[in-house]
C-alpha cells in the first residue's frame, strides 16, 4: 500500500484534529465532569461525614457496587444496542440466585454453568423477539420478568431455597482478596475484559452500529438480529451472575433478593452518561455510574438518613444527569 | 467576482423583504458573511450556491431557526425581528422545507390547518371545509378535503404545504429543493402554482441544486459561495446553466467523461428474471453487464427504488430470478446479498445510509467489518490502512477522518457514503438509488466519476434517478419505468430528454416527439 502514502494528503496517521468534532468536545466534557463530580463527591464525603474516608467504608461502599456494577454493566450493553434496557433484571438475577443454590448438592462447577447458561438463554430470547421479529423492548422484558417470576415461583413453591447443610463448596465467592471481596475483583476482571472485547472485536463495532442506526446497519449487510441477541445474551449471563453472587452472599435464594437492582441497573447506566438512544458508551462508565451511586447512598447512610430519602435522592441524581448531559449536547452543538 | 451584487429588484418598487449586511459565524466557520439582498412583491428569486455556500444558513436566519450575529432585516422597510420559525410565520415568512411538515395519518384539512391558531377552539366543521375547498382550488388540487394525507403523491403533498402557508398569509415563501423528489410533471404543477401565488404579490425564494428548474422559474438569481453573495442576476441576463455554475464555483468545469467501458468484460453481471416487489413492481427484468452503467427512471412511484431495494435484500415479500456472475442471490437477505458482491446506497442518506454520529472512518468501514477481522477480532492496522485509501479514493479531507460524519455537508456525506461500496474487489454490482441527490454541482462532478470508475474496473452499475440530466450524462442504458413495468429499454445514443419524459408519463405523444 505504499503507493496510498504516495497520494495521500499530507498529515500524520489517525488524524483527529477535533475540527468540528463536537461529538468529541461533548465526550470530553463529559469525561471531566464525571471526574470533577467524583472529586467534590469524595471531598464533601470527607469533610461532612465522620467515617467516610475510612477503609471499612471504602471497602462497604465497593461491596454494594459488586453487585449493582454487574447488573449495570449488562444493561449498558442493552442501551447501547440502541433497546433501552431489560425490566427482567431483578427476576434473572433471582432465579439466578435460586437455581445456584438449588443445583449445589450437584456441584459448584455444574450450578455455575447451568445458572449462567439460564441467564444467557432468557436473555437470547428476548434478543430474538426485540432483535429478531421487532417486539418493543419494553413489552418483552416486562412480559419476561413475570414469566421467570412465574416459573420460579411454582418450581420452589414458593420457599426459600437454601444452600445443603454444610456446603462450604461456595465460600470462596464471599471471601477476601488484600481486603477486598472477591465479587468486587470479578466485577473489575469483567469491565476489563468486556471492555476490550466491545473495543476489539467485530462485534463491538457492529454493536455500536446497529445501536445507532438500526435501519443503515441493516443496509449495510449487518445481521442486526444476531448483533442485538448477542447483547442481550451477555446481558442475560451477567443479571444472572449478580445474581448467583448475591445468592452466595445471602446464603438464601427467593424471589425477594429482586429487591431495586432493576431500578439500579438502570439508573447506574444513565448516571454513567451511556446514550439511552443507543449507540455509544462504554463498560466502564456504567461501573462508574454505579459507584457514584453507590458513593451518594453512602454518605446519605452514613448521615442517618431514611431509606425513603436515599431513594428520593438517587431519583434526583438521575434526573440531574439526564438534564446535564443534555445541556452539555446542545452546548457542543450550537 | 463581485459582478453586479447590489442588483436590485425591479426599479421603483419598495422591497417586500430586505436583508442588510447579514452575518453568521459557527466556531470557526464564516457560514454567512455580510450578505445582502432584497426581494420585491410578485418576484421570484433564486438561490443558488454549493453546499455549505450558505444558503441554508441564510434560509434559517429568514425562517428564524437562527439568529444572526450581525445586520438586520427589513420587511416592506420596517426592520423586523425573527425570533423563532412561529414568529417569522407571524411575521409572514414560510418555508416549504425538504422534509415535508406534515401528518400523513391526517386529512388534508387537518393538515392544511395544521398548526393554525386563528381557527376558532370550538371547530366549526362547515367553515374549515369551506375554507380548506377554498384552499385546494387556489392551488388548483382537486381532492377531498377529508380524504387522508397518505393517499396523495409526494407532489400533490407539497402543494398542500403550500396551500397551508398560504392559507396562513405568507408573503414570502421559501421552497428549499422542492423538487429534489418530485418527477417532472408534478415539479411543473408546482411551479404552475408558484408562479400564480405571486401573480397575487407574494414572493418566492427558491433554493435549488437544479439549476435548469432556476433560470426556469425565477425572474432573478443569487449566487452565495463560501458565505458571501457573489452575484445576483437578472434569469433573462443568464444563457445557459454553465453560466450560473462558472458562478458558483468560481471556475469552469470540466466536461463530463463519457465511460468508455461498456464490453470490457463479457458476461460477467447481473441477471434481472420476472421479479416482483408487491405492491410497487408487478415484472422486471433486466440484464445488466459488468462495467455498463444502467440509468432506472420512472416518476415518483413507478417502481424504481423498490427494484434496487429488492436487489439489496430490503424487500422482504420480493419474489423473482437474481444472479450474478451467473451465480444464483438469495432475495429478501441484505447480508447474502452483500456476501454475493451486490453493494447498495439508499436514497435515504440520513436514515438509511449512514451513521452520522460515527466517524468517517467507521462509515466507511461498515459494509467492511467481516474482511478486516480475523476470528472475530478487528484487525486494527488494516482497517485503518483501508479507511485512509477509501478516504482518498473518494476525496474527502483526510485529515478529518475521526471526525463525526453529521459535520460534513451533503456533498461530502454523499462521497463518504458511497465509499462504503466502492473499490471493493468484491462488489459485483453497484446499486445507486439517487446518487446524487440534495449534492452541489461540483459534488456531483466527483460522484459521477467515482462512478464511471467503478465501471471502468468492470463493475455493473445499475442506478435509479428522477433527474434526467443525470440520467443522461451517465447511463450506457436507460431504463425508464412506469406503474411496476419496464416501459422503455433503449441504449444511451437511442434517447434524449423528450423521449424519456414522455415514457415516464406514459404519454402518446411520445411517436410525434421521437419524430
Amino acid at each position: 500500500m505504499s503507493t496510498d502514502v504516495a497520494t495521500a494528503p499530507t498529515g500524520p496517521g489517525p488524524a483527529r484534529t477535533g475540527a468540528g468534532g463536537s461529538r468529541e468536545a461533548a465526550t470530553r466534557g463529559a469525561f471531566y465532569g464525571a471526574i470533577a463530580v467524583f472529586a467534590a463527591l469524595i471531598l464533601y464525603g470527607a469533610i461532612s461525614t465522620d467515617g467516610f474516608l475510612t477503609m471499612t467504608n471504602v471497602r462497604a461502599i465497593l461491596s454494594s457496587v459488586a453487585f449493582v456494577g454487574m447488573v449495570a454493566v449488562g444493561t449498558a450493553l442493552i442501551m447501547i444496542s440502541g433497546n433501552l434496557f431489560s425490566l427482567a433484571v431483578g427476576s434473572t438475577a433471582a432465579a439466578a440466585a435460586m437455581i445456584f443454590l438449588a443445583l449445589l448438592p450437584h456441584g459448584i462447577v455444574l450450578a455455575f454453568a447451568v445458572t449462567l447458561l439460564m441467564g444467557v438463554v432468557v436473555g437470547a430470547m428476548q434478543g430474538f423477539l426485540v432483535g429478531g421479529i421487532g417486539a418493543n423492548t419494553i413489552i418483552v422484558t416486562i412480559g419476561a420478568a413475570g414469566l421467570i417470576q412465574g416459573v420460579a415461583l411454582w418450581a420452589s413453591h414458593g420457599a426459600t431455597i437454601l444452600p445443603p447443610k454444610g456446603d462450604t463448596s461456595f465460600d470462596w465467592l464471599n471471601g477476601h482478596i488484600f481486603t477486598f471481596a472477591v465479587p468486587i475483583y470479578i466485577l473489575f476482571g469483567t469491565v476489563v475484559v468486556l471492555d476490550q472485547f466491545l473495543r476489539r472485536s467485530r462485534f463491538g463495532r457492529r454493536l455500536k452500529l446497529v445501536g445507532e442506526n438500526v435501519e443503515a446497519a441493516r443496509a449495510a449487510g449487518i445481521r442486526t438480529a444476531w448483533v442485538v441477541i448477542g447483547a442481550f445474551s451477555i446481558a442475560g449471563g451477567l443479571f444472572a451472575f449478580a445474581g448467583l453472587e448475591l445468592g452466595a452472599f445471602n446464603e438464601s435464594g427467593s424471589l425477594l433478593i429482586e429487591g431495586t437492582q432493576t431500578y439500579d441497573a438502570i439508573a447506574a447506566a444513565v448516571v454513567g452518561g451511556i446514550a439511552i438512544t443507543g449507540g455509544r458508551g462504554s463498560v466502564w462508565q456504567a461501573l462508574g455510574g454505579a459507584i457514584l451511586i453507590a458513593m451518594i447512598s453512602d454518605i446519605l447512610l452514613l448521615r442517618g438518613y431514611s431509606e425513603g430519602i436515599q431513594i428520593l435522592v438517587k431519583g434526583v441524581v438521575v434526573f440531574a444527569v439526564v438534564v446535564l448531559a443534555r445541556l452539555n449536547r446542545m452546548r457542543a452543538e450550537s | 467576482m463581485t459582478e453586479n451584487a447590489t442588483a436590485q429588484p425591479a426599479a421603483g418598487t419598495q422591497p417586500l423583504l430586505s436583508v442588510r449586511h447579514v452575518s453568521k459565524t459557527y466556531g470557526a466557520v464564516r457560514a454567512l458573511d455580510d450578505a445582502s439582498l432584497e426581494l420585491a412583491s410578485g418576484e421570484i428569486l433564486g438561490l443558488c450556491g454549493h453546499n455549505g455556500a450558505g444558503k441554508s444558513t441564510l434560509v434559517k436566519i429568514l425562517t428564524g431557526q437562527v439568529h444572526p450575529d450581525g445586520g438586520e432585516i427589513a420587511m416592506r422597510d420596517a426592520p423586523v425581528e425573527l425570533r423563532d420559525p412561529l414568529d417569522a410565520q407571524s411575521k409572514g415568512l414560510a418555508i416549504v422545507d425538504q422534509e415535508l411538515a406534515l401528518a400523513p395519518d391526517l386529512s388534508v384539512e387537518e393538515n392544511l390547518f395544521l398548526g393554525n391558531f386563528d381557527l376558532s377552539l370550538l371547530r366549526r366543521p362547515g367553515a374549515v371545509r369551506r375554507r380548506a375547498r377554498d384552499l385546494l382550488s387556489r392551488i388548483g388540487l382537486a381532492v377531498d378535503p377529508r380524504s387522508p394525507l397518505e393517499k396523495l403523491s409526494i407532489g400533490e403533498r407539497q402543494l398542500i404545504e403550500i396551500a397551508r402557508l398560504v392559507g396562513r398569509d405568507a408573503r414570502v415563501l421559501i421552497l428549499d429543493e422542492p423538487t429534489a423528489t418530485l418527477s417532472e410533471n408534478e415539479i411543473e404543477r408546482v411551479f404552475a402554482v408558484v408562479r400564480e401565488l405571486v401573480r397575487e404579490g407574494r414572493s418566492t425564494i427558491f433554493v435549488s441544486h437544479r439549476l435548469d428548474e432556476v433560470l426556469d422559474l425565477c425572474d432573478r438569481v443569487t449566487v452565495l459561495r463560501d458565505g458571501r453573495i457573489v452575484a445576483s442576476r437578472s434569469t433573462a441576463d443568464i444563457a445557459h446553466r454553465q453560466e450560473l455554475i462558472k458562478m458558483m464555483i468560481g471556475r469552469e468545469l470540466p466536461p463530463p467523461q463519457r465511460s468508455e467501458a461498456a464490453g470490457v468484460a463479457v458476461g460477467a453481471g447481473a441477471a434481472i428474471a420476472g421479479l416482483r416487489v408487491p405492491p410497487a413492481v408487478a415484472d422486471f427484468s433486466l440484464n445488466v453487464e459488468g462495467g455498463q452503467i444502467v440509468g432506472l427512471t420512472g416518476q415518483i412511484g413507478s417502481g424504481t427504488s423498490q427494484v434496487l431495494r429488492a436487489l439489496a435484500g430490503l424487500e422482504p415479500d420480493a419474489r423473482g430470478g437474481f444472479t450474478l456472475d451467473g451465480g444464483a442471490v438469495r432475495l429478501g437477505a441484505p447480508a447474502a446479498a452483500l456476501r454475493a458482491g451486490v453493494a447498495f446506497a439508499s436514497n435515504d442518506r440520513k436514515g438509511e445510509g449512514l451513521f452520522l454520529e460515527k466517524t468517517v472512518e467507521d462509515n466507511l468501514v461498515a459494509t467492511r467489518l467481516d474482511s478486516l477481522s480475523r476470528l472475530g477480532f478487528i484487525r486494527g492496522g488494516a482497517l485503518r490502512e483501508t479507511a485512509r485509501r477509501l478516504v482518498d479514493f473518494v476525496k474527502v479531507d483526510g485529515d478529518r477522518i475521526g471526525d463525526t460524519v453529521e459535520h460534513f455537508s451533503g456533498g461530502n456525506q454523499q462521497k463518504i457514503f458511497l465509499g462504503r461500496c466502492l473499490d471493493r474487489e468484491d462488489v459485483k454490482l453497484l446499486l445507486l438509488d439517487e446518487p446524487t441527490r440534495g449534492v452541489d454541482v461540483a459534488g456531483r462532478a466527483e460522484i459521477h466519476q467515482l462512478i464511471r470508475q467503478a465501471a471502468l474496473a468492470g463493475v455493473a452499475v445499475l442506478f435509479a434517478s428522477t433527474e434526467l440530466d443525470e440520467i443522461l450524462d451517465l447511463s450506457d442504458r436507460v431504463v425508464t419505468m412506469f406503474g411496476g413495468r419496464i416501459v422503455a429499454s433503449l441504449a444511451r445514443e437511442e434517447t434524449n430528454a423528450a423521449l424519456i419524459s414522455a415514457d415516464m408519463t406514459m404519454s402518446h405523444e411520445r411517436k410525434e416527439v421521437a419524430l
